[in-house]
């Protein structure tokens, strides 16, 4: 009776290990058909890795999908994936149109606060220290404007490689030759930047923004003075003779973008925003672009 | 080693006179309904379950940074916590790729805690007094054998070993394809994620796991799948906070086998099945405490094991 029971426990288990066997079966089929379906890497223009993520194949088991990234950015720029992304279900990615990495944190915080390293921060660290001892072998302790932090922060940004902005020479407004004048994305758009204050940037003589804001005092604030915190971009109102929004705004600045003078047959300017290897593909150009399908968009870079 | 215990000749029971309701003068029927209605322990745990869930949303909501992350991984004050089954799967891709000696110092400081934590806990505390999905089941459960009780539905049982199928399982699928092919149907890290990130459509595959759960089969998934559970009750298999079980005390009306998740840690309350005075649940139980509400007899307690001895 004893034994009948054994074998009776014995074949429902075999059985119903089978069953499990089949459903895994099943689940590592269908990863791997999504695999060939969409393949591993899933980076596209509104899907860009957060600063610092290493490649796709590694990034996908690598990350655990806690959102430590997520919670840490002050400027919530960094998104959990939807069920959409399919295998990235759970990863951090970011939508530059809707709201750019703009470094505002300083120290690259998702990628410190990383438990895998999938954001990896050894190149932003030895980066920073590089320019480090640099600066204690060319400056003066007892100097008051000694301060290598800053320099520090500046390398590890200059540092970031997210992508690489690319420009859309069909629209772009200074390529045709138009200004702009007001707030680029509408009233209603919620994404903020620290504006770098470069607003007279780029030779653009009497492109001068002038910005409304209730920040500082309640007075006005010009959108050229350079900002320490991040605020709305529906706040701050430009006025560009030709419009340079995504050079004066680039946080990088003249490594990352410029705007290319030329003259035609007819000896009239001709603008064009050239983008220089500094790009860091953060994709503020991106957000402050005017037209309404973006005239600048970022191509992710998978590292190797 | 608990088997080892089980195979021991068991203890002869008790005389009539020396059942604890004779001692009491009651009858039998009376004194085994005389605990019901205390949740002492349920109303203790609940909101445990529920404050660490929520300190976890308000932490992001009002950047407390208190317990940030998800169950995924999180960071309590500073200090790393992982998600062991995440960690292990990472861990067994990341060797064969070589990935591991990238790993920071802080999943390793997770990792450890975590492991440190729920080896002094014992068994499947996190189940009960963290997951959320348990809360979730934990009241299905109470559907399904409402429906059970009124015949709508049959009770179908399978073999507890089966989660080692799929804990191996999902391992092996997590190598074959360089996926995290678990996390992705994990209802613990979907819920957690969906009450921190906001709710997606991964929900309507817990949806559909709770309603299977209420009309096939009670905790299917806690019980006979989830490599997560699986992962805490290896961890804390020897942890010294456990349940004592005292067999002088005990009537064998067996209700806490019924309230039990995991009622085969219980195989001692049977009449004859205990093999000593004192027994201890084993590495599966969950240290809910609903055994110990639901005891007449106050047979069962919450006990630290070596503690007890030395006070």
């Amino acid at each position: 009776m004893k034994k009948n029971k054994t074998d009776l426990n014995r074949r429902q288990f075999l059985k119903s290990s089978a069953v499990a066997v089949t459903a895994m079966a099943a689940i590592g089929a269908g990863v791997g058909l999504i695999k060939k379906v969409k393949g591993s890497d899933t980076r596209r223009q509104d899907f860009l890795r957060p600063p610092g993520a290493i490649s796709e194949e590694t990034f996908i088991f690598g990350c655990i999908k806690c959102g430590l990234c997520v919670q840490i950015c002050p400027v919530q720029a960094i998104k959990l994936a939807g069920i959409n992304e399919a295998l990235s279900y759970g990863t951090p990615y970011i939508d530059v149109r809707e709201q750019p990495c703009d470094f505002s944190c300083d120290s690259l915080q998702c990628v410190e606060t990383c438990p895998t390293a999938v954001l990896d921060f050894r190149p932003f660290k030895e980066e920073g220290e590089k320019v480090i001892d640099e600066y204690y072998r060319e400056n003066d302790v007892s100097d008051p404007n000694f301060n290598p932090f800053k320099v520090q922060i500046k390398a590890m940004r200059e540092a970031v490689v997210m992508g690489v902005a690319k420009l859309n020479e069909n629209t772009c407004l200074a390529i045709k030759g138009e200004g702009f004048k007001g707030t680029p994305r509408g009233e209603n758009f919620d994404g903020v930047y620290r504006s770098p204050g470069r607003g007279r940037s780029g030779g653009r003589g009497q492109g001068r923004g002038r910005g409304r804001g209730r920040g500082f005092g309640g007075g006005h604030r010009s959108s050229n003075r350079e900002e320490t915190k991040a605020s709305p971009l529906r706040e701050k109102i430009f006025d560009r003779e030709i419009c340079d929004l995504c050079v004066t705004e680039c946080p990088i600045g003249c490594k990352a973008i410029m705007m290319e003078e030329s003259y035609d047959n007819n000896g009239n300017p001709t603008y064009k925003p050239k983008i220089l290897d500094g790009c860091t593909g953060c994709g503020v150009c991106v957000m402050v672009c005017p037209t309404e399908q973006p005239s600048i968009i970022v191509e992710p870079v998978n590292q190797i | 080693m608990f088997n080892s215990i089980k195979n021991n000749p068991p203890l002869i029971p008790k005389p009539m006179e020396e059942m604890p309701h004779s001692k009491l003068g009651m009858d039998y029927k009376e004194w085994c309904k005389s605990q019901k209605g205390n949740h002492k322990w349920r109303n203790i745990r609940w909101p445990v379950l529920i404050f660490i869930n929520v300190l976890f949303v308000i932490s992001f909501l009002l950047d407390l940074s208190v317990l940030e992350g998800s169950l995924s991984g999180s960071r309590l004050i500073g200090f790393y916590l992982m998600d062991p089954y995440n960690a292990l799967q990472m861990l067994a891709i990341s060797s064969t790729t070589g990935y591991i000696i990238h790993l920071t110092m802080n999943f390793w400081i997770g990792f450890i805690t975590i492991i440190l934590i729920y080896a002094m806990m014992g068994g499947r505390t996190y189940c009960s007094w963290v997951c959320p999905y348990h809360f979730i089941a934990e009241l299905a459960e109470k559907l399904h054998d409402f429906l059970v009780e009124k015949k709508r539905i049959k009770e179908h049982a399978f073999n507890r070993y089966l989660r080692y199928v799929f804990w191996a399982g999902f391992i092996v699928l997590a190598l074959l394809t360089k996926n995290l092919v678990f996390e992705d149907i994990n209802p613990v890290g979907i819920i957690s994620r969906a009450m921190i990130y906001g709710p997606g459509l991964l929900l309507l595959w817990i949806l559909g796991l709770v309603i299977f759960e209420i009309v096939y089969s009670k905790r299917f998934w806690c019980r006979y799948v989830c490599p997560l559970g699986t992962t805490m009750g290896m961890i804390g298999t020897f942890a010294p906070v456990t349940i004592k079980f005292e067999l002088d005390k005990c009537g064998f009306c067996r209700d806490c086998q019924t309230v039990c998740l995991v009622p085969h840690v219980l195989w001692f309350v049977q009449r004859g099945k205990a093999t000593q005075e004192i027994h201890y649940a084993g590495a599966d139980c969950t240290r809910c405490g609903l055994c110990i509400d639901t005891c007449a007899g106050k047979a069962l307690t919450y006990t630290v094991k070596g503690l007890d001895k030395l006070l």
